[in-house]
């Protein structure tokens, strides 16, 4: 679905490139985390693969399309949901009419669900919702495009708590095999049991692109008293205690992707080694 | 086809009430001024030749404000990457744009005014049964044609020249993202003071007229006034495709 070669990006000449040489490839039928720290480059990648920036140099193939072409045939199979956006100030039912038929994929039936699961207000003009509601009307039609690639940035921004229960239960159930997910966020519990692969990108390169499963094999996450011993790979200290990560023993368990983020850019050498190995 | 149909639709929408707003705020602007002009004249019902001053100078006014205003969505990034992430190719977005920015503004202003002009007309003659006289097609018609005075080729430059004053604004509204008009106004303020200056150095400074160019013609130098409305026209209609060029290309290679 996504192929990236060699990738390089400068947003000047005169300035340092912010990607270098950068490899990916991610297939249909997952959803993908895209991590970083503040200014790693996230949302600039995602503006590369959807043809809102030109790479310097490199491949890209998204969907079978060079993105900076920008043609109808690319851009009708993607929907890309921005952490800031303008919405015209019209109700949903005429934004959806508006706005369905550029999608050949288009469920209105499932945007009619998902309205009513995020409890809006279809006859209200969108101007009139909170930023919230804005921002779930829009999730929703972004699931409703049935889109083979969704890029969504800092979705859960904004959320109330269960808006983001919500969120997660709606896409979860929303997909199907042929859709990529891309979620950028720096809310890695709201989307926790959501991912299914994780890239995590710093100082312009991917510093870990693993698949949860392939991580949940090899490290063991777990709150413990004392953060002594040997196979200790990175430990955090919290109030009661100690969040440790060790080589897994026995079967998997569930990944903590806040403590795996601290561990991979706090430069944990051990830890980064036994997972690359 | 069918796509250009939906972005049709999907700006008719979304643009319906701005749309509303604006012909209501051109006519009640042009019926306010209609009313202040008449009553400089004692309420004199205002006649074709105000109807056709009036008008010239309110085209271009709310003309160049209006295709000053091209391509909204470039004002903030937000909208630039719903824009641009719209599904319809460049042309499309573009013609839409070209179509309802300049096209369509040519038809509805002049309709529009002859509507508020016609109105404010019927008003006043209500109150002080002055007798007005409804500006209709027939009038053009019966007033003396100035065709006949336009030297050859005179009309087909003023025609071109008279786009250029629209497509310029158009093609900097898609260049500048924010104040395009005024940012618009400034550089061809730039550029023309640099070639009045550029042909004043050329013709005083270094004395260009006094040499004499003999009998011989020179090529592509017009001669008379016939071949000098074709250079300018050939000209205007050149600047007029490339400005719209430019255009396009800064749709193309947008970046966000």
């Amino acid at each position: 679905m996504i192929d990236i070669k060699q990738l390089n990006f400068s947003y000047s000449k005169k300035q340092q490139p912010l990607f270098q040489d950068l490899d990916c490839g991610l297939d249909a039928g997952s959803i993908v985390g895209l991590l970083g720290k503040n200014g790693a480059g996230k949302t600039t990648l995602l503006k590369i693969m959807i043809g809102l920036l030109l790479p310097t140099n490199g491949q890209l193939n998204v969907n079978g399309h060079v993105p900076r072409r920008r043609q109808p045939s690319f851009l009708e199979d993607l929907f890309f949901v921005s952490e800031e956006f303008q919405l015209p100030s019209i109700s949903i039912s005429n934004y959806v009419k508006a706005n369905s038929g550029f999608y050949p994929r288009f469920d209105e039936k499932l945007l009619h669900k998902l309205i009513v699961d995020f409890e809006l207000p279809e006859t209200k003009s969108l101007q009139k919702l909170s930023y919230g509601q804005k921002k779930k009307f829009l999730i929703s039609f972004a699931l409703s495009t049935k889109c083979r690639l969704l890029i969504l940035d800092e979705p859960t921004n904004g959320l109330d708590i269960p808006s983001k229960a919500i969120f997660r239960k709606v896409l979860a159930g929303s997909l199907d095999e042929e859709q990529l997910v891309i979620i950028s966020t720096h809310q890695v519990k709201d989307v926790e049991n959501l991912i299914d692969r994780i890239i995590m990108l710093e100082s312009g390169r991917f510093i870990m692109q693993k698949d949860l499963y392939e991580i949940s094999s090899k490290l063991n996450f777990s709150i413990v008293s004392s953060d002594e011993g040997e196979e200790v790979l990175y430990s955090e200290m919290v109030p009661g205690g100690y969040k440790i990560i060790t080589p897994q023993v026995n079967g998997d368990s569930s990944v903590d992707i806040e403590l795996l983020f601290n561990a991979v850019t706090q430069g944990s050498q051990k830890l980064k080694d036994y997972v690359n190995e | 086809m069918s796509r250009f149909l939906l972005l049709f639709k999907q700006q008719m929408i979304h643009n319906s009430k701005l749309m509303l707003f604006s012909s209501v705020g051109f006519c009640g602007v042009v019926y306010i001024i209609l009313v202040f002009a008449q009553l400089s004249r004692d309420l004199e019902p205002l006649d074709t030749e105000v109807f056709l001053n009036s008008l010239l100078i309110f085209f271009i006014i709310f003309g160049i404000l209006y295709t000053g205003h091209s391509f909204p969505a470039f004002r903030n990034k937000e909208n630039t990457i719903t824009y641009l992430t719209l599904p319809a190719s460049v042309f499309e977005k573009f013609l839409f744009e070209f179509i309802n920015r300049i096209l369509v503004m040519l038809i509805a202003l002049p309709l529009l005014f002859w509507l508020t002009f016609n109105l404010e007309g019927y008003t006043f003659e209500l109150f002080n049964g002055l007798g007005f006289n409804p500006v209709g097609i027939s009038d053009f018609i019966a007033m003396d044609n100035p065709m006949d005075e336009i030297p050859p080729w005179a009309l087909e430059m003023l025609v071109s020249a008279s786009f250029l004053i629209f497509v310029l604004p158009f093609t900097g509204a898609a260049m500048f993202s924010k104040h395009p008009l005024v940012k618009t106004l400034f550089s061809i303020a730039i550029i023309i003071a640099f070639y009045v200056t550029f042909i004043y150095i050329i013709v005083e400074p270094l004395g260009l007229y006094q040499y004499d160019i003999n009998e011989s013609e020179l090529m592509l130098f017009p001669d008379n006034e016939t071949s000098g409305f074709i250079l300018l026209t050939f000209l205007a209609i050149i600047t007029n495709l490339l400005m719209l060029a430019v255009a396009f290309m800064k749709i193309k290679e947008k970046e966000v």
